[in-house]
């Protein structure tokens, strides 16, 4: 009986570390590697408590597999060609394998764009306005003015914003963020000198920036962008998004300080203050891009996406069954607010 | 018969753990993120003229750090089945060079920001992403790894800066492209952007 469960007991371990061998590796034997691959894989799954016939490797496509024998050979010839440096890992005939979708894993995050003629033409007025006003400014103030004190500038503006913020919390029911983003204010304006400085995020208070505003809180309530309007000077946005920032128009303090033209040149200021901090930012988003445009509508959307996600998020520690989260070196004890779902 | 059968099971316990505890994915990025930072900071290559020294060991440690067969898949999703294995192949060293030339420039510009390792998070069985963030002197960004384990490495197949992902905006402006245009105009396109910048 005991022989039998021995027996069975190595039946077993057999299973699990050469469960995935049936699938030659060429590449793993050239490795100086200890540890092979498969074994490596079936570890892991084994150690998640999940039979190893989830992994994708046990159930391939047939179709990849057959397109896999095919491509192999060609593989081989084209890997000389290529520069030296990929003679690693990389070109496995493996990794040629057909896009699957991952249940689950991947999102659709696109938006519709009716508009695209217009848009692509403000993209363009945005694009010259920035180059040619807004980066020439914002590079001599960056001259004459050092990095701490734009960086006050950005915190005092920051500052005033705080009621925007309170009250979209609350409107989002985030009664927790709109104490903190209370507590956040009255620190700042006490100790950080009128918002000057920003102890609150320090390590000590710990009271992030609640990055709430009105758009976000029609998203939460399960609003959808609708559609992309590039606005001329304002940039990327929706009808949504242009309802949120007209309603946080009627918190925002400029407006109930000034006459509109003291309003428009503060705005204008505020603007320049932060291009300055952010110089290279949208050089680089362009310069990386295939298509500049898309890849702007992109980010915002994804940006704006995840920033309402965040809220509908809440703490969410029982997210993605069996999740492991392991805290390393400087874990912050989790007070964000905005702690993302992984998609 | 009992003493054997408890020692094989603790001799499976160490084997079934001794590999998960190596490869665990926060270390291998980290472990590589100071190899970049290591390059970066070397006062042996501070020099104008040893900026081809640094890219090419950029090159090499990019080329431990990510998985760029996994990176072009995924960035051109559905799209990837329509072209062929040659194209594949030229599509993920174009796409390479593309990222290279997009962010190398900004990574040779780092001036001692300092990077923080927040934690890891296990997505799926062989997924996980790691936060971090860059904390400059007037701002921090996060940054998160996507890591997939193949052949028992993890590596990169996506960074998400500022609820940004790479991956994702790519593919929005592949799908775009390839909505309108055959995969060869496609390969064109690329080739031109990296010339283009050279």
């Amino acid at each position: 009986m005991k022989s039998f469960k021995l027996s069975v007991l190595l039946f077993v371990f057999a299973i699990l570390v050469l469960g995935c061998a049936h699938r030659p590796s060429p590449i793993s034997s050239f490795e100086p590697s200890s540890v092979s691959p498969q074994h490596n894989q079936v570890i892991v799954a084994s150690n998640l408590d999940q039979i190893p016939l989830s992994s994708p490797e046990m159930s391939p496509k047939p179709e990849g597999e057959r397109l896999d024998d095919v491509s192999a050979p060609q593989d081989a010839l084209a890997s000389p060609v290529m520069p030296s440096n990929s003679d690693d890992t990389s070109v496995d005939d493996d990794d040629n394998l057909d896009y699957v979708e991952e249940n689950g894993t991947t999102e659709k995050i696109s938006i519709a764009d009716p508009l695209e003629p217009f848009n692509r033409a403000m993209y363009q007025f945005n694009d010259k306005l920035y180059f040619w006003l807004l980066k020439p400014v914002a590079q001599g103030y960056r001259k004459i003015v050092p990095e701490g004190a734009r960086v006050s500038v950005r915190n005092f503006f920051s500052n005033l914003t705080s009621p925007i913020r309170i009250v979209n919390c609350m409107l989002q029911a985030n009664f927790g963020g709109a104490a903190r983003e209370l507590g956040r204010f009255t620190v700042n304006t006490i100790l950080g000198i009128g918002g000057l400085f920003d102890p609150a995020s320090g390590k000590n208070i710990n009271l992030p920036k609640q990055d709430e505003d009105f758009g976000q809180t029609l998203g939460v309530y399960g609003l959808g962008q609708g559609f992309y309007i590039n606005w001329p000077i304002l940039g990327p946005s929706s009808p949504r998004d242009t309802v949120g920032l007209v309603g946080d128009l009627f918190l925002h303090p400029f407006n109930y300080l000034a006459t509109w033209d003291v309003s428009v040149g503060t705005r204008a200021y505020e603007k320049v203050n932060d291009t300055s901090l952010t110089i290279g930012d949208y050089e680089s988003l362009k310069e990386a891009a295939i298509d500049p445009y898309v890849a702007l509508r992109d980010a915002y959307v994804q940006y704006r996406l995840n920033k309402v996600k965040a809220r509908g998020g809440k703490p969410a520690p029982s997210d993605a069954g069996g999740a492991v989260s392991t805290a390393t070196e400087e874990a912050p004890p989790s007070v964000h607010s905005g702690e993302t779902t992984p998609y | 018969m009992k003493r054997p059968l408890a020692v094989l099971c603790g001799l499976m316990f160490l084997l079934l753990a001794l590999p998960v505890r190596a490869g665990v994915p926060l270390d291998t990025v980290k472990v590589n993120v100071n190899k970049v930072l290591e390059v970066l900071r070397d006062p042996k290559l501070k020099a104008e003229s040893a900026k081809e020294t640094k890219k090419e060991r950029l090159r090499y440690i990019y080329d431990l750090m990510f998985n760029k067969v996994e990176l072009s898949r995924r960035a051109l999703a559905q799209n990837w089945n329509n072209l062929n294995p040659a194209q594949r192949e030229e599509f993920v060293q174009l796409f390479r060079q593309v990222l290279e030339k997009a962010y190398i420039d900004k990574i040779l510009a780092y001036s001692d920001e300092k990077v923080v390792f927040d934690r890891e998070t296990i997505l799926s069985v062989n997924k996980a992403e790691i936060q971090t963030k860059i904390i400059t002197s007037s701002k921090e960004v996060p940054i998160l790894y996507r890591v997939i384990l193949k052949d028992g490495e993890w590596k990169v197949y996506d960074i998400v800066v500022e609820n940004v992902s790479l991956i994702l905006n790519y593919r929005t402006q592949f799908n775009d492209i390839l909505a309108k245009n055959t995969p060869d105009q496609l390969l064109e396109i690329l080739r031109k952007k990296v010339k283009g910048q050279s």
